[in-house]
């Protein structure tokens, strides 16, 4: 008579915990009887699901197996020196270019007195900003902009001849700037016309696309006979830019 | 020289850091937390880094620190206050976890059997987990559980019977899906 074989026996038997001689009765007992073999089965359907269920638990922080945190700790080091160094090479490169820049500075000094230069932003793509190369920016109608802007390019241009430097300097007008350029709306046609004389190398460029803008709003534009124009103004001072020329807005 | 420094330190902490995986693993199936699976982890290999002189055989480093790992579990679980009397806390049931439902592809299967067996009493999924995923053998899980093999017997059969029975019930939920008992 068959005895039954009880859950724990069979869980021993399939954990390995039987040795050879009761592994091969059981295993001969299985083949007699279809419904230990099921049980049998069973058992190991459910160890094989719970190896699946935790083959892969889920990951949480940064660790992962194989790398030793020794070597992350060495890794985050090396990385973090590398940040420190670039930022350290970039802080000393900056401050080179900076001082470089106040080195020049003092030629490109603006005219007007100390307390309300605010206004002005120097952009240079060179290393070294190249006073001989300036344009000057105004794209508004304020009567103080247009002023300033005259008596900054007049500044800078009396400042290079009295250094005995030779300058190059443009005037580039747009947007409501334009008006500065404009027959019978400049306020400044005279003194343009006096500068444009004095100084071979200054030039007065207004930007065609504002002209044109104007004209489809149905005003009449005329342009200075010292004005020369250029497709936008924008074009022109990236173009001036790539030159080598030191971009002033006023 | 190697030998003298692993005489007098036991083992080097590479062999310990490699067992970071199979203690995630263990301690995950314990605790289905991650963070605090994570947490159990670094407490059982700082534990056993700072212990490991008191380990004499080498060989048996994974069932020493997994019994590290279950006195940080037993830790834990006692500052939670959630056991009164620590020696019941073995047969009574985790209720926090959703039934197994869905079972009909391979993550349905996982997702299902984790559910599972976080629902088994906290005794019988550490003795099941042990078994099954690091085929410790009985003597191996009574040494570290600190329970005799026939409390490791019993409650292995108990869980195993417990984990049929909710699967069963899942799949019934699903009788049009077979594969659930087709995973090898």
């Amino acid at each position: 008579m068959k005895t039954f074989v009880s859950d724990e026996s069979l869980n021993a038997f399939i954990d390995g915990e039987y040795d050879v001689a009761e592994s091969e009765a059981l295993i001969a007992r299985m083949r007699d009887d279809a419904e230990l073999a099921q049980r049998v089965g069973t058992l190991r359907s459910l160890q094989s699901m719970v190896r699946l269920a935790y083959a892969e638990p889920p990951q949480t922080r940064s660790w992962r197996s194989g790398v030793a945190p020794r070597k992350q700790f060495v890794q985050r080091c090396a990385a973090g020196c590398l940040i420190l160094l670039a930022g350290l090479s970039g802080g000393w490169l900056l401050h080179s270019l900076e001082s470089q820049r106040v080195a020049v500075a003092p030629m490109l000094m603006p005219a007007s007195p100390a307390g309300s230069n605010g206004g002005f932003e120097m952009v240079s793509l060179m290393r070294e900003v190249d006073p001989g190369k300036v344009m000057l920016h105004i794209d508004s109608a304020a009567p103080d902009k247009m002023k300033t802007v005259l008596d900054q390019a007049e500044h800078y241009l009396d400042q290079a001849e009295q250094q005995g430097r030779l300058i190059q300097l443009e005037v580039i007008a747009n947007s409501h700037g334009l008006n500065l350029l404009r027959e019978g709306v400049s306020p400044y046609t005279d003194r343009i016309a006096n500068m444009q004389k004095r100084h071979a190398n200054l030039q007065f460029v207004a930007c065609s696309q504002a002209v044109a803008r104007l004209k489809g709003e149905g005003q009449h534009v005329v342009l200075l006979p010292a004005a020369q124009t250029a497709p936008t103004a924008i074009s022109e001072i990236i173009t001036r830019l790539q030159q080598g020329w030191t971009y002033v807005r006023v | 020289m190697t030998m003298i420094t692993r005489f007098l330190t036991g083992p080097l902490r590479p062999s310990i850091e490699a067992l970071r995986p199979v203690l995630y693993r263990i301690a995950y199936a314990w605790c289905h937390d991650p963070v605090l699976a994570d947490d159990l982890v670094q407490e059982t290999m700082t534990k056993a880094w700072a212990r490991r002189a008191q380990l004499r055989d080498e060989a048996a480093l994974k069932a020493w620190m997994v019994s590290i790992m279950n006195h940080c579990w037993l830790d834990y679980l006692r500052s939670r206050r959630e056991f009164d009397d620590v020696d019941d806390w073995e047969d009574r049931l985790e209720s926090g976890s959703d039934s197994p439902e869905a079972c009909c592809n391979r993550e349905q299967v996982i997702a299902c059997v984790r559910a599972a067996v976080a629902r088994l009493p906290i005794g019988q999924r550490q003795v099941l987990t042990l078994v099954d995923l690091e085929e410790f053998s009985y003597a191996e899980v009574a040494g570290i559980l600190d329970i005799p093999v026939g409390t490791v017997m019993s409650r292995l059969s108990r869980a195993r019977a417990s984990l049929k029975n909710m699967l069963d019930a899942a799949a019934k939920k699903h009788a049009d899906q077979p594969v659930l008992w087709s995973v090898k």
